[in-house]
C-alpha cells in the first residue's frame, strides 16, 4: 500500500486547511451557551485581578513599575483575553487523542498538525471576540479610556499572533504524548509558566530583574505580555515582530515533534 | 442512624450480578438451612468509613500516578505563593492584607478546598450526576445517597492541595496551639461552606438539567475565594460575601487566625451551617426530580 501523497505541498492544504479553520468557527459558534461561559468566566477572572492591580497602584501612590492603575487594567484585560481564550486543558485533550490512537488521522494527505491547528485557530477566533469585547468594555468601565489609542490598536493583532503561539507551542508540548503514557497533567504546568513568566497574572516588570529578563527571552512571554504591553499604552510595535518570530519558530517545533511522532506511531504501531 | 448487614449484602450482590433483582432468600432457594437471626445492626458512619476506604483504594491503585498529581498541585500552589511574595515585594501592604496574613488566607483555602475536592470530589460532580442520570447505584444503597456520594471519590491531585495547605500553615503561619485551634475551626467553617456550596449550585441540575451554571458557580467560588475580600469596594463586597460565600472560606477565617474575633466566629459559622443544610436540602428535595439514566455506575 502506498503512503499518502503529500507531494502537493503547501498550497494542496490550503483547501483542507481552510474548511478545517471554517469548520472549528462554526462549531465554537454553533455553542453559544460555551461563548457565554467563557465570557462570564472571562468577566469574573478579569474584574478580579484589574481590580487587585487597581488597589494596589492606588495603595503604592498611584504608580507601580511604570505603570498607573489604567495601564494595569488594561494589561490585565489584554493579558486575560489571550490566555482564556484559548480552552484550558487542551493540553490533556490532544494528549488523550494521541493515547486513545490518533492513526486514522494520519492518514491523510494533510498534515495532522497542519489540519488540528488550523481547527484550533477557527474555534478560538469567537471565543476571542468574546472576551475583547467584554474586556475592551471592562477596561473602559474599571479603568477609563485606553492610555495610547495607537498601541491599543497595534494590540489586537497581537493578541491574535499570542493565541496563535500558545495553540502551537501546547501542541507541540501535548506531542510528548507519542513518547511518555501520560502528559494530561502537564497542562497544569504549561499553565502556571504561562501565569508567571508569560505575564498574564503580573506585568514582567514586577519580577526581579534577571527574572525579567529570563521571562522576556522564553516564548511564553509572546502569548500574554506582549498584548497586554501594547495594550497598557507602551507603543513598541517591535513586540510584533518577537511574536512572529516566536510563532514561527513554535510551527516548526511542532511540525517536527508530530513528524517524529508519527514516524514513531508507525515504527511501534503503538 | 444504622444499616442491617442483610440490607448491605443485598446491595453489594445486587451490584455485583449488575442488575437490580433483589437476592433470591434462603427459602427462595430451597436451602433447608434456617433463617440466620437478625445480626446487629452497622453504624452509618462505618458503611460510609469502608466507602471512604475503598475510594482511597482506587486512588492508589496507580500509586506513581496519585503521587505524581499531588507533586503537580504542590508546584501549582507553589506558583502562587510565589506570585503573592512578588506582589507585596513590589505593593506593600494592601488595605490590611500583607504577605503573612496572605499566607494564613492560602493555607486555610488550600486545606479546605483539599479536603473538599479531593476527598469529597462528588461535591464538584453532583449537577454533573444528577443531569446525566447516574445517581441509580447511591439511591439503591441503605445510606444517606448524599453521604454516600461525597465520600464516595477521592480526587488524587486536589489531595495536593490539602498536603501543601497543611504544609504551608505549619511552615509560615506561626502554628501556636490558639492559631492552630482557630486554623481547625476556620478550616472546618470552609469545608462547609464549600461543600454545601457546590452541592447547592449542582442539585439545580435537578430542575435545569445539565447546564454551566454549577461549574460557573464554583469557579467563582474558588476564584474570589484567592483574594482577600477587603480589596474590594463596597457591592462588590457584600455580594462575595452575601451571594457567593467566598468572604466566609478564606478571608474570614484567615482574619480570625490573626485577629481572633468572637462575633465573626460565630457569624462564619452560622453561615458554614446554614450553606451546608441548604445544599443538603436542595439535593435531598432535587432527587424527587430525579430520573434514572438507565446507566449503573458507581458514581
Amino acid at each position: 500500500m502506498r503512503a499518502p501523497a503529500r507531494a502537493e505541498g503547501a498550497i494542496g492544504w490550503l483547501g483542507p486547511t481552510a474548511a478545517a479553520a471554517r469548520l472549528g468557527a462554526r462549531r465554537a459558534g454553533a455553542q453559544p451557551g460555551g461563548l457565554a461561559f467563557a465570557a462570564v468566566f472571562y468577566l469574573m477572572v478579569t474584574s478580579v485581578l484589574a481590580g487587585l492591580w487597581a488597589t494596589a497602584a492606588d495603595a503604592a501612590g498611584g504608580d507601580i513599575v511604570g505603570y498607573s492603575a489604567v495601564a494595569l487594567v488594561w494589561y490585565i484585560a489584554a493579558s486575560e483575553s489571550a490566555v482564556l481564550a484559548l480552552p484550558q486543558r487542551l493540553i490533556e485533550d490532544v494528549g488523550i487523542d494521541i493515547d486513545d490512537g490518533i492513526e486514522a488521522e494520519l492518514l491523510r494527505p494533510t498534515p495532522l498538525i497542519v489540519v488540528r491547528l488550523a481547527a484550533e485557530v477557527g474555534g478560538m477566533l469567537p471565543r476571542l471576540g468574546a472576551c475583547v469585547a467584554v474586556g475592551v468594555v471592562l477596561a473602559r468601565i474599571i479603568g477609563g479610556p485606553a492610555p495610547d489609542p495607537a498601541a491599543l490598536a497595534i494590540a489586537f493583532p497581537s493578541l491574535l499572533l499570542a493565541v496563535t503561539v500558545n495553540l502551537a507551542a501546547q501542541y507541540a508540548f501535548a506531542g510528548a504524548a507519542f513518547w511518555l503514557r501520560d502528559v494530561r497533567s502537564a497542562w497544569f504546568l504549561y499553565q502556571k509558566l504561562v501565569f508567571v513568566l508569560g505575564g498574564m497574572l503580573l506585568p514582567l516588570e514586577v519580577l526581579p530583574r534577571w527574572l525579567e529578563l529570563t521571562a522576556k527571552a522564553l516564548p511564553f512571554s509572546a502569548m500574554a505580555y506582549a498584548p497586554a504591553r501594547l495594550a497598557s499604552g507602551h507603543l513598541e510595535p517591535e513586540l510584533l515582530v518577537i511574536q512572529s518570530g516566536w510563532l514561527a519558530a513554535a510551527i516548526v517545533g511542532t511540525a517536527a515533534v508530530y513528524r517524529a511522532g508519527e514516524r514513531h506511531q508507525i515504527r511501534t504501531g503503538a | 442512624m444504622t444499616v442491617s448487614r442483610d440490607a448491605r449484602a443485598n446491595g453489594r450482590d445486587a451490584v455485583d450480578r449488575g442488575d437490580d433483582e433483589p437476592p433470591p432468600s434462603a427459602a427462595e432457594a430451597g436451602s433447608d438451612r434456617p433463617e440466620p437471626p437478625d445480626p446487629a445492626p452497622v453504624p452509618v458512619w462505618r458503611v460510609l468509613a469502608a466507602t471512604s476506604t475503598s475510594a482511597w483504594r482506587e486512588a492508589l491503585a496507580n500509586r506513581a500516578g496519585f503521587w505524581s498529581q499531588i507533586a503537580i498541585m504542590i508546584v501549582n500552589d507553589v506558583v502562587w505563593v510565589v506570585f503573592w511574595f512578588l506582589f507585596f515585594d513590589r505593593v506593600g501592604a494592601v488595605r490590611g492584607w500583607d504577605l503573612d496574613r496572605l499566607v494564613v488566607l492560602f493555607a486555610v483555602l488550600t486545606t479546605s478546598a483539599g479536603i473538599v475536592l479531593g476527598l469529597l470530589n462528588n461535591a464538584r460532580r453532583t449537577g454533573q450526576l444528577a443531569a446525566t442520570g447516574a445517581l441509580d447505584a447511591a439511591l439503591a444503597l441503605p445510606v444517606s445517597p448524599l453521604a454516600y456520594l461525597l465520600v464516595r471519590r477521592v480526587e488524587p491531585v486536589n489531595v495536593g492541595d490539602l498536603f501543601f495547605g497543611l504544609g504551608l500553615f505549619v511552615a509560615l503561619g506561626d502554628p501556636t496551639p490558639t492559631r492552630v485551634a482557630v486554623f481547625a475551626y476556620g478550616v472546618a467553617c470552609a469545608v462547609l461552606i464549600l461543600t454545601g456550596f457546590l452541592v447547592l449550585v449542582g442539585s439545580l441540575s435537578f430542575w435545569a438539567g445539565r447546564s454551566d451554571a454549577g461549574d460557573l458557580g464554583f469557579h467563582a467560588l474558588l476564584l474570589f475565594s484567592n483574594y482577600p475580600v477587603d480589596i474590594f469596594g463596597g457591592a462588590t463586597r457584600v455580594f462575595l460575601y452575601a451571594v457567593i460565600p467566598a468572604g466566609f472560606v478564606s478571608s474570614a477565617p484567615a482574619r480570625l487566625v490573626d485577629d481572633f474575633d468572637v462575633r465573626l466566629a460565630l457569624g462564619t459559622g452560622a453561615v458554614a451551617v446554614a450553606v451546608a443544610a441548604a445544599g443538603a436540602t436542595a439535593f435531598t428535595v432535587g432527587l424527587r426530580r430525579y430520573t434514572s439514566g438507565a446507566t449503573w455506575t458507581r458514581a
